[in-house]
C-alpha cells in the first residue's frame, strides 16, 4: 500500500513534470517543427507563394548541386565562418586575459564595461556605419588613403570584386566582441586559484601559462564560441544583405543569402526550401562535429 | 559629499538632459502639420482607404531635402473627404519596391488598397488574383467629368500619354492593372558651364559621343556618373533597341492585338523565351554580346564604383568634378532648388550609335528610344474588395476606385503632379511646368522594343545586374558574364512557358513565315538560319 502510495506520488509528481514542459513542446511543435516538416515537403515541390505547389521530386536539389552560386557561396561562406571563428578565439580571449591580469578591481570592472558597452549598438546600425562611414567612395578608409597621398589606392571596397569578400571579414575590426570577452573573463574567472599557484611554483608565466593552463582551462567557453560563431557564419546573412547583397557577381554570395533571394525575391519557395534543408543538414553535421572534437577538459578527464 | 559623487551626479544629469533634448518632438508649424499628417478624415468612417502614393507624392516628403514638404495629395484627399464624408483616407509610406515586403502582403490581403509600384512587378502575380484589372472601369466614363470634357466618355480619355499607358497592359492577359498617373523620362544632365568652358556641344552620335568623353577625362574631370541599376536596365533597353532594330521584323513573332498598336514590335515574354530556343540573347547571339562589349568600351569614362548611393554619384557631378550624370526627370528638382548650385545645365539624350562604332549599328541614324514612361502607377490590390471578396458587388472597392478617378481631375492632377520638378503631368489639361521641358521632347520618341531584360524574369534580372557588374568591374570575362546570364535566361524562359503556356505552335509557324526575311540578315545566332 505504501509502495504504492509513492509510486502514484511519483508518478503524480512526473505527470506534473511533463505538463509544465507541454507548453513550451507545443509552442516547438507549432513555430519549429512544423516549419521544417513543411520546408522538407515544399523542397519537393515547384511552389510560388500565392499558387499551388506542384510534386517535382528531388530535382530542385539536383538544380542546386548545379546552381553557379553552390560552390562559391559555401567557400565564401566557409571563408567568412573561418575568419570569424579565429578572430573571436583569439582577440576576445586575449583581452578576457589582459583584463583579468590587471591588479586593480576597480579596473578590471572599468574594462570589463567598457568592451561590453558596444554590444547594445544593434548590428544592422552597425553594418550601415561601416558600409557608408567606412568603406564608401567618401569614407573613412579612402579619405585617409587620399590623405596621405595614396589616392591610387582608393576603392569601392565592397564592390571591388577583389576586395569585396576581405572587407565583409572585416568588419568589426579590431573583433574585440564584448560578448565574448564576457565569456572569457567568467571562464578565466573559475580557475581555481591553486592551478594558478601550482603553474607559478613549477614556472609557468606569461604566454607559456595562457597556453598551456589558461586556454585548455576555459576549453568549455571555447567550445560555446565556436558553436555559436559556425551557426551564424553558416545561417547568417543579414550583415552581406545589408552591405552587398551577394555582390560584385556572387563573390560575396552566401548559401543564407541565395536561399532568402530565391524564397522571397524570385518566389522560387520551393527552390529556396531545398537549400534551406541542405544548410539544416550541414549545420547539424558542424554543431556534432565541434561537440564530438572539442571537448573539454573535464570531459577529457572523465 | 565626495567629489567622486558629485562627479557622478552631474554627469548622470547630464545624459538625462541631453536625452530629453534629443527625444523632444520638433516644433511644427501649422503648415507642416497639414503637410505631414498622413490621415485624411474620421477613423470611423465606413470606408478606411490606405494609399501609398509612392515616395515621390507621399504627403511630409521633402524630395532630395530640398524645398517644402509635399502636400499636394493630402490636399486632394482632403476635397475628396469633403464630398464623401463616409471616407477616411490613410497614406502610408511602404516598401513596395521590396518583393519580399509586397508579396506577404498581399498574400495575407493586407497590402495598402492602392499602391504606386511599377506595373511590371505587377505583371508577375496578376494569375493569383491579387490585383485588380481596371479595363471595366477605364472604358466607362470619369463619373467626375463634366459632359465634353476629356473622360467623359472614357475614363481613358483623359490620359495624354496614349500609347505609354496603353502599353502598361500585362502580357499574360492584356488586361491592364494600373493607371499612369503621370510620367518620368531618363536624361544625361551635362554641366553646361564646364561644357561651353571646354568648347564641347552635346553629342549627335555615339562616335562623337566617346569624343567628347576623351576630351573630358583629359581636362581631368570624370566624364560619366552613373549606377550599375541604370547601366543594367535603362543601358541594355536602349542598346538592345539599336542593334536588333534591323532585325526586328525577322524575329517580331507576335503583333499583341491590345499593346503592339501602341508599342511597336515591343518583343514580349513568349517571343523572347522562343527566341532563347532559336539560338537568341546568348553568348552565340553576336548582337547580345555587342551590347555588353560596348558598355565595357564606355566603362572607362565612368565613376569608378557603380554600386554607390545616389548621394555619392550626385556629389561630384554638384561639386563639378563630374560633367555628365545618368537620372531621371526627379533630379531636375534637385537642381533646380538648389540655390547654392554653382553653374549651368543641360539635358540630352544618349545619342545613337553609327556604323563606325558598331557593326550592328542601323545603317540609316536611328534615335534612340524612349525607356521611361509611367511614373506613378496606381494598382488597386485584393484588398480594395475586401468587404464582400467581389469586386462586382465591393462598395469599398467602388469608392477606391472613385478616388483615383476624383485624383484624375485636371485641378486635381495639376496639385500632385506639379507640385515638384519631378514629373511629367499624363492629364489632359494639365500644363507640364516648363523645367521639364526638355523630358517632354525625349517623351517624343519612339518607345523601345524592349523593356524584357529588366521585366522578364525577377531571377534573370537580378543575375543580369549582378554578372554585368562584375564583368564591367573586370571580376569576369565576357563568356563567363554571359554563361551566367544564359543560364538564367533559361529558367526564365521555362517559367514564362509555364506560367503564360503559350501557343508555341503558332510561335513555330510564325518563324517559318519570317524565314525569307531573315535570310537576308546578317550573323544571326546558328539556330537562327
Amino acid at each position: 500500500m505504501a509502495l504504492g502510495s509513492a509510486g502514484s506520488r511519483t508518478l503524480r509528481f512526473q505527470l506534473g513534470c511533463y505538463g509544465l514542459v507541454l507548453p513550451t513542446l507545443a509552442l516547438l511543435g507549432v513555430f519549429t517543427f512544423t516549419p521544417m516538416i513543411w520546408a522538407f515537403s515544399k523542397s519537393l515541390t515547384r511552389y510560388e507563394i500565392g499558387e499551388d505547389p506542384e510534386w517535382v521530386g528531388v530535382s530542385n536539389y539536383r538544380e542546386y548541386l548545379s546552381d553557379p552560386t553552390f560552390l562559391a557561396s559555401f567557400a565564401n561562406m566557409l571563408f567568412l565562418t573561418a575568419f570569424a571563428v579565429l578572430v573571436r578565439l583569439i582577440v576576445p580571449l586575449t583581452v578576457a586575459k589582459l583584463i583579468i591580469s590587471l591588479r586593480s578591481e576597480r579596473h578590471r570592472h572599468f574594462y570589463r564595461i567598457l568592451f561590453l558597452v558596444p554590444i547594445v549598438i544593434p548590428g544592422v546600425a552597425t553594418q550601415l556605419i561601416w558600409r557608408t562611414l567606412v568603406y564608401e567612395q567618401s569614407g573613412l578608409v579612402n579619405r585617409f588613403l587620399g590623405a596621405v597621398g595614396l589616392a591610387a589606392w582608393q576603392h569601392g571596397w565592397l564592390t571591388d570584386p577583389r576586395t569585396a569578400l576581405w572587407a565583409i571579414a572585416f568588419i568589426g575590426f579590431p573583433f574585440v566582441g564584448g560578448f565574448e570577452v564576457l565569456i572569457y573573463y567568467a571562464g578565466l574567472a573559475t580557475i581555481p586559484e591553486s592551478v594558478n599557484d601550482s603553474a607559478r611554483i613549477d614556472g609557468a608565466t606569461g604566454a607559456r601559462k595562457f597556453l598551456m593552463i589558461d586556454v585548455p582551462m576555459v576549453l568549455s567557453q571555447i567550445r560555446l564560441i565556436v558553436a555559436l560563431t559556425v551557426i551564424a557564419g553558416v545561417q547568417g546573412f543579414e550583415s552581406i544583405l545589408i552591405l552587398t547583397k551577394g555582390q560584385p557577381g556572387f563573390r560575396t554570395m552566401v548559401p543564407g543569402l541565395w536561399l532568402y533571394f530565391n524564397g522571397f525575391s524570385f518566389q522560387r519557395m520551393g527552390y529556396a526550401c531545398a537549400i534551406g534543408v541542405i544548410l539544416f543538414v550541414v549545420i547539424a553535421t558542424l554543431t556534432a562535429l565541434n561537440l564530438r572534437y572539442l571537448r573539454s577538459t573535464e570531459e577529457v578527464q572523465a | 559629499m565626495s567629489v567622486a559623487r558629485i562627479i557622478k551626479t552631474v554627469f548622470g544629469v547630464l545624459i538625462v538632459t541631453v536625452s530629453v533634448l534629443a527625444f523632444w518632438p520638433q516644433r511644427q508649424t501649422d503648415g507642416d502639420v497639414a503637410a505631414t499628417s498622413l490621415e485624411v478624415g474620421d477613423r470611423s468612417a465606413r470606408f478606411i482607404i490606405h494609399f501609398a502614393p509612392g515616395w515621390g507624392n507621399m504627403p511630409g516628403t521633402i524630395p532630395h531635402g530640398l524645398g517644402k514638404p509635399l502636400r499636394g495629395i493630402r490636399e486632394v484627399a482632403r476635397e475628396f473627404v469633403r464630398q464623401f464624408p463616409d471616407t477616411c483616407i490613410v497614406f502610408r509610406n511602404v516598401p513596395v519596391s521590396d518583393r519580399e515586403w509586397l508579396v506577404t502582403q498581399l498574400m495575407s490581403g493586407q497590402a495598402p488598397d492602392v499602391i504606386n509600384v511599377n506595373v511590371e512587378d505587377v505583371w508577375v502575380d496578376t494569375h493569383k488574383g491579387w490585383y485588380l484589372p481596371l479595363d471595366g472601369y477605364l472604358e466607362q466614363p470619369n463619373p467626375f467629368v463634366p459632359e465634353g470634357e476629356p473622360g467623359s466618355r472614357q475614363w481613358w480619355g483623359m490620359f495624354k500619354y496614349q500609347a505609354i499607358s496603353r502599353g502598361k497592359a500585362a502580357p499574360i492577359d492584356g488586361k491592364m492593372y494600373c493607371v499612369s498617373f503621370d510620367m518620368i523620362e531618363t536624361g544625361i544632365f551635362y554641366n553646361k558651364s564646364k561644357f561651353d568652358e571646354l568648347g564641347i556641344d552635346p553629342p549627335q552620335t555615339w562616335a562623337e559621343f566617346e569624343a567628347i568623353q576623351n576630351r573630358m577625362q583629359a581636362a581631368g574631370y570624370t566624364p560619366f556618373l552613373t549606377v550599375i541599376e541604370a547601366i543594367s536596365d535603362w543601358g541594355v533597353d536602349l542598346l538592345f533597341d539599336q542593334f536588333y532594330a534591323e532585325i526586328l521584323p525577322g524575329i517580331d513573332l507576335v503583333q499583341d492585338p491590345v499593346r503592339e498598336q501602341y508599342l511597336q514590335g515591343y518583343l514580349d515574354w513568349d517571343e523572347i523565351a522562343f527566341l532563347y530556343g532559336r539560338g537568341f540573347f546568348t553568348g552565340g547571339d553576336a548582337r547580345y554580346r555587342e551590347i555588353f562589349s560596348v558598355m565595357k568600351d564606355w566603362r572607362r569614362y565612368w565613376n569608378q564604383d557603380l554600386s554607390v548611393r545616389s548621394m555619392d554619384r550626385m556629389r561630384p557631378f554638384i561639386r563639378q568634378e563630374g560633367l555628365m550624370i545618368w537620372d531621371s526627370s526627379q533630379l531636375t528638382h534637385r537642381l533646380e532648388m538648389d540655390k547654392t548650385l554653382g553653374f549651368e545645365y543641360g539635358v540630352f539624350y544618349l545619342p545613337p550609335l553609327t556604323e563606325a562604332t558598331s557593326r550592328f549599328a542601323p545603317r540609316r541614324l536611328l534615335p534612340t528610344c524612349v525607356i521611361g514612361g509611367a511614373a506613378t502607377q496606381f494598382s488597386v490590390t485584393n484588398r480594395a474588395f475586401s468587404d464582400t471578396s467581389d469586386p462586382a458587388t465591393s462598395e469599398r472597392l467602388r469608392r477606391v476606385i472613385q478616388f483615383l478617378q476624383f485624383m484624375c481631375l485636371p485641378e486635381n492632377a495639376q496639385r500632385i503632379t506639379n507640385e515638384s520638378l519631378q514629373f511629367i503631368p499624363n492629364i489632359v489639361g494639365v500644363q507640364p511646368r516648363p523645367e521639364m521641358q526638355p523630358f517632354i521632347e525625349i517623351l517624343k520618341r519612339r518607345y523601345t522594343t524592349t523593356k524584357w531584360v529588366a521585366t522578364f524574369d525577377l531571377q534573370f534580372n537580378d543575375i543580369l545586374q549582378r554578372m554585368l557588374g562584375l564583368y564591367l568591374n573586370g571580376g569576369c570575362d565576357l563568356d563567363e558574364c554571359l554563361s551566367n546570364m544564359e543560364r538564367a535566361l533559361e529558367l526564365g524562359a521555362e517559367r514564362a512557358i509555364h506560367r503564360k503556356k503559350p501557343d508555341l505552335a503558332m510561335l513555330e509557324r510564325r518563324w517559318k513565315e519570317l524565314a525569307p526575311l531573315r535570310r537576308s540578315m546578317k550573323e544571326l545566332p546558328d539556330g537562327a538560319r
